[in-house]
Formats: structure tokens, C-alpha cells, sequence
């Protein structure tokens, strides 16, 4: 990951983390929605192992040296965008729709809160940025 | 990435839920129409849903946005469930044998299927609440 000016790598890693749980919130919207759809599927997005793992990665990835090469090292933190699960269908009431509201309606207060602690965290972050620019006066 | 697209799957959820919630009022209060314009009783109407993604762009969206579906109404379906029959001589619209056809609606199973839609649109208003939240939130960045 590199640095990009005065913005260090965390800055890098939560911008991610709310793009990938604003995504998430779609695709919980998306099973609330489809609730009373007959054979409908719920999905959920998996991204922490990804997230994890592209933090792990201390190789530092040199970027490719030409504009038209892949970047085959895979990993880096802006490769990752979670994979879509489609989960079980075994409520048993034979509609074929596997939405659990229960479990939905909790995955997405876990999705939100996290998604604001994410915005508080780089608030935190622009406000140690600003008190250094202004320490001076 | 778009953070109205969340707000805009609920809302098709919500407009689902309405158009059930209206055919549900429209079965309760025929629940004895034993006139209708197409003749006979009237019979009971349910809703079909279906998960949608309306045009040839939003499939072609999915390649990226795969999990992500609203939901509409696919059809309003006439049931065809046997009327209900009840022995009324006096009824103007007896038959011969003094029996009555009244319409196919159980008005309990109306009332169940009632709170679920509430429920439903409930459950969808709420994550509208949480999609706004946290687009909010992200305006808050940097102030």
C-alpha cells in the first residue's frame, strides 16, 4: 500500500472497510426485500479473511511497472472486494426462500455499527491531520 | 459504487408490500360480494413476487453487483380455490336448491397474511433507517 502524501495506510484500510460494508448493506437490503419471494436465495458478503490477508501481506507489493501489466501478486488492499455467499436454504416451510429475518435484521445493526466506527476512526484520523496543520498558530 | 442503491432496493420492497397490503384490504372488504362486474362471487386475489432487476443494464450491472436484487410484483393472481357455500334461501342470489356462493376468503388467513406484510414493510423501512444512517455518516468524514 502506498503512501499517498499525509494519508497513511489506515486511512487506505477504512476507506476500503466502508466501501465494502456499504455493499454489504446492499446485499442485506437485498434479502429483506426479497423476503416473501418464492425460491429466492439470501446472500452475504465475506470480506474479513480478504481484508485480513491483504493487511498480512508485508511484501509490499511492487506496483506493476507498466500501466498494461496485471498485478499478479494478488492481495494488495485495493484488489479486495469480498466474495458473495449464497447461504443454506433449510427453513424447511418449503417456499424455497431462505431469508432469515431474525438473522438479517442483526447482520445488519453488526454492518452498521461497524460502518460507523469506521467513519469515526477516520474522523479521528483527519482530526490528528488538521490539530498538526494548525498547531503553528 | 453507488450508496443509494441499498435505499432503492428497500423501496422497491416497500412498494410490494403496499400493492399486497391494498389487494389484502380489496379481499377483505368483498369478503361477502356475492356481484361482481365479470358475474359471480367474488374471488379471492393474492400477490406474486419476484425478485427483479427491470432492465437490460441492471443484468449487465450484476456481473459486479451479483446478490443484489429488489423485488416487485410479478403478478396479482386470481385464486382458484372452491367458494365457499353456504344454504340461504332467502338470498337474492340463491340457487335453486336454496344454496349460496360466497367468496373464497378465509378471513383469519387475511389477517395473518396482513401482519406479515406490515412486518415485511417494517423490517424494510428499518433497513432504509440504517442505509440513511450510514450515508449520513459518510458526509460527516472530514468535517
Amino acid at each position: 500500500m502506498p503512501i499517498d502524501g499525509m494519508f497513511d495506510r489506515t486511512v487506505g484500510v477504512l476507506g476500503k472497510v466502508l466501501d465494502l460494508r456499504n455493499r454489504s448493506q446492499q446485499i442485506i437490503s437485498s434479502n429483506l426485500a426479497n423476503i416473501d419471494t418464492p425460491g429466492y436465495t439470501p446472500s452475504r458478503l465475506r470480506f474479513e479473511e480478504d481484508l485480513q490477508q491483504a493487511l498480512d501481506d508485508k511484501s509490499q507489493a511492487a506496483a506493476p511497472r507498466h500501466a498494461k501489466h496485471f498485478d499478479i501478486t494478488g492481495g494488495s488492499l485495493e484488489q479486495v472486494s469480498g466474495r458473495v455467499e449464497r447461504l443454506a436454504n433449510n427453513n424447511g416451510l418449503g417456499d424455497q426462500n431462505g431469508v432469515d429475518l431474525d438473522q438479517e435484521m442483526v447482520t445488519q445493526a453488526e454492518n452498521q455499527i461497524y460502518y460507523e466506527a469506521a467513519t469515526q476512526m477516520l474522523n479521528k484520523k483527519l482530526g490528528l491531520l488538521k490539530y498538526v496543520i494548525q498547531s503553528d498558530r | 459504487m453507488d450508496i443509494f442503491t441499498s435505499m432503492q432496493i428497500s423501496s422497491s420492497a416497500l412498494s410490494a408490500q403496499r400493492t399486497r397490503l391494498n389487494v389484502i384490504s380489496s379481499n377483505l372488504a368483498n369478503v361477502g360480494t356475492t356481484r361482481t362486474p365479470e358475474g359471480g362471487p367474488y374471488r379471492k386475489r393474492q400477490v406474486v413476487f419476484q425478485s427483479s432487476n427491470e432492465s437490460f443494464a441492471k443484468h449487465l450491472d450484476n456481473a459486479s453487483k451479483q446478490g443484489i436484487q429488489g423485488v416487485k410484483v410479478a403478478e396479482i393472481q386470481v385464486s382458484q380455490a372452491p367458494l365457499r357455500t353456504v344454504y340461504e334461501p332467502g338470498h337474492p342470489d340463491a340457487d335453486e336448491t336454496g344454496m349460496v356462493h360466497l367468496p373464497n376468503i378465509n378471513t383469519m388467513e387475511e389477517m395473518v397474511d396482513m401482519m406479515n406484510a406490515t412486518r415485511t414493510y417494517e423490517a424494510n423501512a428499518s433497513a432504509i433507517q440504517a442505509s440513511k444512517r450510514m450515508a449520513l455518516k459518510a458526509l460527516e468524514i472530514g468535517r
